[in-house]
């Protein structure tokens, strides 16, 4: 076996040039002396590259999910749902009879991080999909990895939008997805003076954006905006301002750690939510989880799924989730879409039926595709993003949510809602 | 109005720089004395956040009852850590820098493996719910709570370095282990108590500030920079430096936040900061006791 | 000093050999595979950058992100603004975004790739000459230098992070075009990209072990073990603490472009203090004495990341937090104190006269006693 071979990738060649190139090298690396490294080498044998598209074969899909350090507060959950539904299909046969081999990687919250993790999954282990991620930063580390090798990244949270990547699966909300309907009824509830509040990153200036242009139409104003970095956790300041500028509503886009910390913080201040309530488009269970109750009660969330929607389906993914993962466990909208994005992800592929599966093969035959979601049936655009089912809630004592408008239809994705000209197309992004 | 926002806004600096006292005290106690740059401090009010939640969750324990129980424990792991690591390291000051880094990515790693990584929540006491209101000043008592706290510890630790036994022994063997040993101070034992007690206050630390932020893996990471500037500004080894150092800092970033944006106002104070400890190195108060 | 130059030589061969030979032999020459590695190459000159200014001169820069981050965004934004050119005025994107109206002034040279490599090594080093200038002329010193470096760094992310329409904030510049140098692109998934990698590198460590061995060199040794000393004998200890700080900078800036290169994206996460207090890391695990050493303990590190992760999904950073803490402790001097070590226990069995240990024994870091020597080092965990 020699090494112009080893170029060819031929399933059983890769495995041999493996174990050989592996002798080359020790014997090199002694006559070297380079003694320190040879070590570190050998632990990739227990990993070899998988002969993956052979007939039969399982399937070979990456999660790629921080399970360590800052982001793993919400990617931990991702990673679970994603797992639940590999699990439950793999117990019912399999992806037309293979079954999916989930690989996973944990890219330590770090976008340089995903970027390699992403070209492990890529290129050595030959995923032919890869879920993963919850912030823009990763996925845009992501994107230029799977762009090249024009491979399949299902990314199951809301952003910002303005994003047309044929190479990714947007699975989450996009801005005119969680705004169209939540800010003109905060409008009328509420009052038309907005304090907008957010981390100091793209998705909620986008998103402020959005609620700028939606709040000019209605006639109203935004009276404050502001952006923390992300992490932020002191708000007495933002606070101050927004006993001093009385704002009808506050709009707020804070993620995480961030918006745990003032939630709790402004409700130990004291504010009432029939006077003064925080609207948020990122808050989901496990913030309200982290933050208590009590703090986030009777304040309102935009998204297309909460815990306590009522489904089937729904049921059927709570019980399973908790099952498996406890029953403090809690499920949430980016989860839920981690989940359904997976069966999506089978469905596309059993549309191939005996074609080749390659990536842009299954991108391609994912575009119509329906699931039947815990938040109702959700629908594949052309443009690779999601047709979801918008709800408005608020927030009980307990840390669910009361659903008080649910959209009459699902509603489309427009990536580019806020950018008159631009559209996302089959074709990628047309600029008029 | 105006000038409901400023005394708003002094209040709020006050609350910041209370905070920032009680999880720098026991950073300046343990590298005051000892030398030793901690880089797992952060990780010690996270543990002191987590203990909290356990006990609360577990035990059914409020917070007011765990303090103490909370100060045992985190102290106990602090000296744990001394005897292992850090008192192998007393002659290579910079490499505790990189094994603390260690010890703290590993307490930060058993918590994610043991607990899980996502947020926990932790009660505050129900008899600090409520603000006090004068006029449009509106101060929150829980926040007045923690202010108190944070200055019984320091005059706590200020006694215990000054009026104790155990201060003069650790005195002694600041200014000279050598001599202090040939005295019978076992300087060891003061060592690993005295890096146990810092440990223990940002146990406290992490109990009390845990109900304004939330409880994960990695709430220490981000608090130990400014507890480490806190430290340096305010002189190497003196607490009432500390102090002032924490009072100056909490205002200066409430009062450049008003007038800027939290952003802004962070960066012009780190400049502030660089531009004191280049031509004030020794802090603003300077260390008197060590050569 | 003849036996010195030999020295140099032979384990700059050695490394050669091992970046230009031995790794693409094992990956087998496969530039896909080889991407991996030419990250972790810009890791370990970045390390290589810091030992430099650490091992040799002492000074512990806690913010040695901060040249490696500008660096890492000048290559962006040239390769970005090469990506941009059908935007309406040639505007990335994100500006757009921002409601910036024009290209800003300060983001127009950089359509020049000359301009871009040349501020790539300039600019970082100039701010360092300045930071320098500021710390050093004031003799700070020790944990002093540590703090200001590091709050610099911090400062420098939250501008970055701050000013999102120039820089494009968290998420950093994105979507960038491949490099054109001489009407040919480069494909940093091609094995001549992991060549011009490794090629870099060498260069810079020879440049870098010339430093370290010339008359500024030797008198930054003697700062390190003594700063009033040095000053005694008459020389301006301040101007050779800025040469090679600024020197590191520029050093850091050019592994800052590679690595956008590698990565094809520009992010502040390249800045941050995390980040930067792995670089400090890798130096200790390779030996903050060696250049090499330094860079064989970023790529060592990276490499262990890699491997941990596929074998210990969930724990693997614990294993690696313990691990850290075992070199610490028990090998004081990093892998290089090791090799020292080892080549002299053999070297001492095959002469057990020649006093070899007395030479290598120099103490290694400011106000450390000379009793640490290397083979007290090495039972200094008991």
């Amino acid at each position: 076996m020699s090494i112009e071979n080893f170029g060819k990738r031929d399933d059983v060649a890769v495995m041999e040039a493996f174990v050989l190139k592996r002798r080359t090298f020790l014997k090199n690396a002694s006559v070297l002396g380079a003694v320190t490294t040879t070590g570190l080498f050998a632990p990739s044998i227990l990993r070899t590259v998988k002969p993956a598209m052979a007939q039969g074969a399982d399937l070979p899909v990456g999660l790629l999910f921080s399970l360590t350090g800052s982001v793993a507060v919400v990617e931990k959950t991702l990673h679970d749902a994603s797992m639940l539904a590999i699990e439950q299909i793999n117990d019912e046969g399999g992806v037309a009879g293979r079954k999916l081999n989930p690989i996973i990687e944990d890219p330590a919250s770090d976008p340089a991080t995903y970027a390699d993790r992403a070209r492990r999954l890529v290129i050595r282990d030959r995923c032919i999909s890869v879920f993963g991620s919850y912030t823009s930063a990763s996925r845009q580390a992501v994107l230029p990895v799977v762009e090249q090798r024009d491979n399949l990244y299902w990314y199951p949270t809301l952003y910002e939008g303005r994003e047309c990547s044929r190479n990714v699966m947007y699975g989450g909300a996009v801005p005119n997805q969680q705004q169209q309907e939540f800010v003109p009824w905060l409008a009328e509830k509420h009052g038309k003076r907005f304090y907008l509040i957010g981390n100091n990153y793209v998705y909620p200036r986008e998103e402020n954006n959005v609620c700028k242009i939606l709040l000019d139409r209605l006639g109203g104003e935004a009276v404050h905006e502001e952006y923390v970095p992300l992490g932020h956790s002191d708000f007495s300041s933002v606070i101050n301002r927004i006993r001093a500028e009385k704002p009808d509503v506050v709009f707020c886009t804070l993620v995480g750690d961030s918006d745990v910390a003032f939630q709790r913080q402004f409700h130990a201040a004291g504010f009432d939510p029939a006077e003064t309530p925080v609207a948020s488009l990122t808050r989901s269970e496990i913030e309200v989880q982290a933050m208590g109750g009590d703090a986030a009660a009777g304040h309102y969330s935009s998204a297309p799924y909460f815990m306590s929607y009522q489904s089937p389906e729904n049921e059927a993914f709570v019980k399973a989730y908790q099952d498996k993962y406890g029953s403090d466990a809690v499920t949430h909208f980016v989860s839920e879409a981690a989940y359904f994005q997976v069966f999506q992800f089978k469905k596309a592929v059993e549309k191939l039926g005996d074609q080749e599966l390659t990536a842009p093969a299954i991108r391609d035959a994912s575009v119509g595709v329906s699931v039947v979601a815990p938040q109702g049936e959700v629908v594949i655009e052309e443009n690779l993003h999601t047709s979801l089912w918008p709800k408005i809630a608020q927030w009980n004592g307990d840390g669910q949510a009361e659903i008080l408008v649910q959209s009459d239809d699902r509603v489309s994705p427009v990536p580019y809602w806020a950018y008159e000209g631009s559209t996302c197309t089959a074709e990628g992004l047309k600029r008029a | 109005m105006d000038s409901a926002i400023f005394f708003n806004q002094l209040f709020a600096g006050l609350s910041t720089a209370s905070i920032l006292l009680m999880i720098a005290a026991g950073l300046a106690i343990i590298y005051g004395s000892m030398g030793v740059i901690n880089l797992a401090h952060g990780e010690f009010v996270m543990l002191g956040a987590y203990a909290t939640w356990a006990l609360q969750t577990f035990f059914g324990l409020g917070m007011l009852i765990s303090l103490p129980l909370v100060f045992v424990a985190i102290g106990a792991v602090g000296w744990l850590i001394e005897k292992g690591i850090v008192s192998r390291l007393y002659n290579r000051p910079l490499d505790t820098i990189l094994a603390t880094w260690g010890v703290g990515i590993v307490l930060q790693q058993a918590i994610t493996l043991g607990i899980g990584s996502q947020s926990r929540f932790v009660q505050r006491p129900e008899i600090f719910d409520g603000n006090l209101f004068f006029g449009d000043l509106v101060i929150s008592n829980y926040r007045l709570f923690i202010l108190g706290v944070s200055l019984g510890m320091l005059l706590v630790t200020y006694l215990l370095l000054t009026r104790t036994e155990f201060g003069t022994k650790l005195r002694a063997v600041i200014q000279n282990r050598e001599i202090s040993e040939c005295y019978g101070i076992r300087a060891e034992r003061v060592y690993g108590l005295t890096f146990a007690y810092g440990a223990a206050l940002a146990g406290i630390a992490g109990a009390l500030v845990t109900p304004l932020i939330s409880t994960t893996p990695t709430m220490g990471t981000t608090l130990v920079v400014d507890a480490f500037l806190v430290v340096i500004v305010g002189g190497v080894g003196s607490l009432v430096g500390t102090a002032l150092a924490s009072g100056l800092i909490g205002e200066a970033s409430a009062m450049l936040s008003m007038i800027f944006n939290d952003t802004t106002g962070r960066i012009l104070l780190l400049v502030a900061i660089i531009l004191l400890i280049r031509f004030r190195p020794t802090g603003l108060i300077p260390q008197t006791v060590r050569g | 000093m003849t036996s010195t130059l030999r020295n140099d030589f032979l384990s700059i061969a050695a490394f050669a050999a091992l970046i230009v030979l031995a790794v693409p032999l094992f990956f087998g020459f496969d530039g896909y595979e080889l991407n991996t590695f030419a990250r972790y190459l810009c890791l370990g000159m970045v390390a290589m950058a810091l030992a430099l200014s650490w091992g040799t001169a002492g000074i512990l820069n806690l913010g040695q992100a901060a040249p490696f981050g500008l660096g890492a965004y000048i290559m962006a934004m040239h390769l970005k603004l090469m990506n941009s050119t059908s935007m309406p005025g040639g505007m990335p994107d994100f500006m757009g975004w921002m409601n910036i109206e024009t290209l800003p002034w300060f983001w127009q040279p950089f359509h020049s790739l000359g301009f871009t490599l040349l501020a790539g090594l300039l600019f970082p080093a100039a701010m360092a000459f300045a930071i320098g200038a500021f710390i050093f002329k004031g003799r700070v010193s020790g944990v002093f230098v540590a703090i200001i470096t590091l709050a610099v760094l911090v400062a420098i992310q939250l501008l970055f992070v701050e000013e999102q329409g120039y820089t494009g904030g968290q998420n950093g510049l994105t979507g960038l075009a491949l490099l054109t140098i001489f009407g040919v692109t480069i494909d940093n998934y091609s094995l001549n990209f992991y060549y011009l990698v490794a090629a870099s590198l060498l260069i810079v460590t020879v440049l870098a072990t010339m430093l370290s061995r010339s008359k500024a060199g030797l008198v930054l040794r003697a700062v390190r073990e003594d700063p009033n000393r040095a000053r005694f004998l008459g020389y301006d200890v301040s101007n050779y603490e800025i040469l090679v700080f600024s020197v590191s900078a520029a050093i850091a800036g050019f592994a800052g472009m590679l690595y956008t290169l590698v990565l094809q994206f520009a992010s502040p996460t390249y800045m941050s203090v995390s980040f930067s207090l792995s670089i400090v890391i890798w130096c200790a695990v390779g030996g903050r004495e060696s250049l090499i050493g330094a860079a064989i303990g970023a790529i060592v590190v990276n490499m262990l990341e890699g491997r941990l992760s596929d074998v210990f999904v969930e724990a693997w950073l614990m294993v690696l937090g313990v691990l850290f803490i075992a070199i610490v402790l028990f090998l004081p001097r990093g892998l290089y104190g090791l090799a020292v070590s080892v080549l002299d226990a053999m070297r001492s069995q095959d002469k057990a006269r020649h006093g070899t240990t007395a030479k290598t024994g120099e103490p290694t870091r400011p106000g450390e006693s000379a009793s640490t020597s290397p083979t007290a080092s090495l039972s200094a965990g008991e």
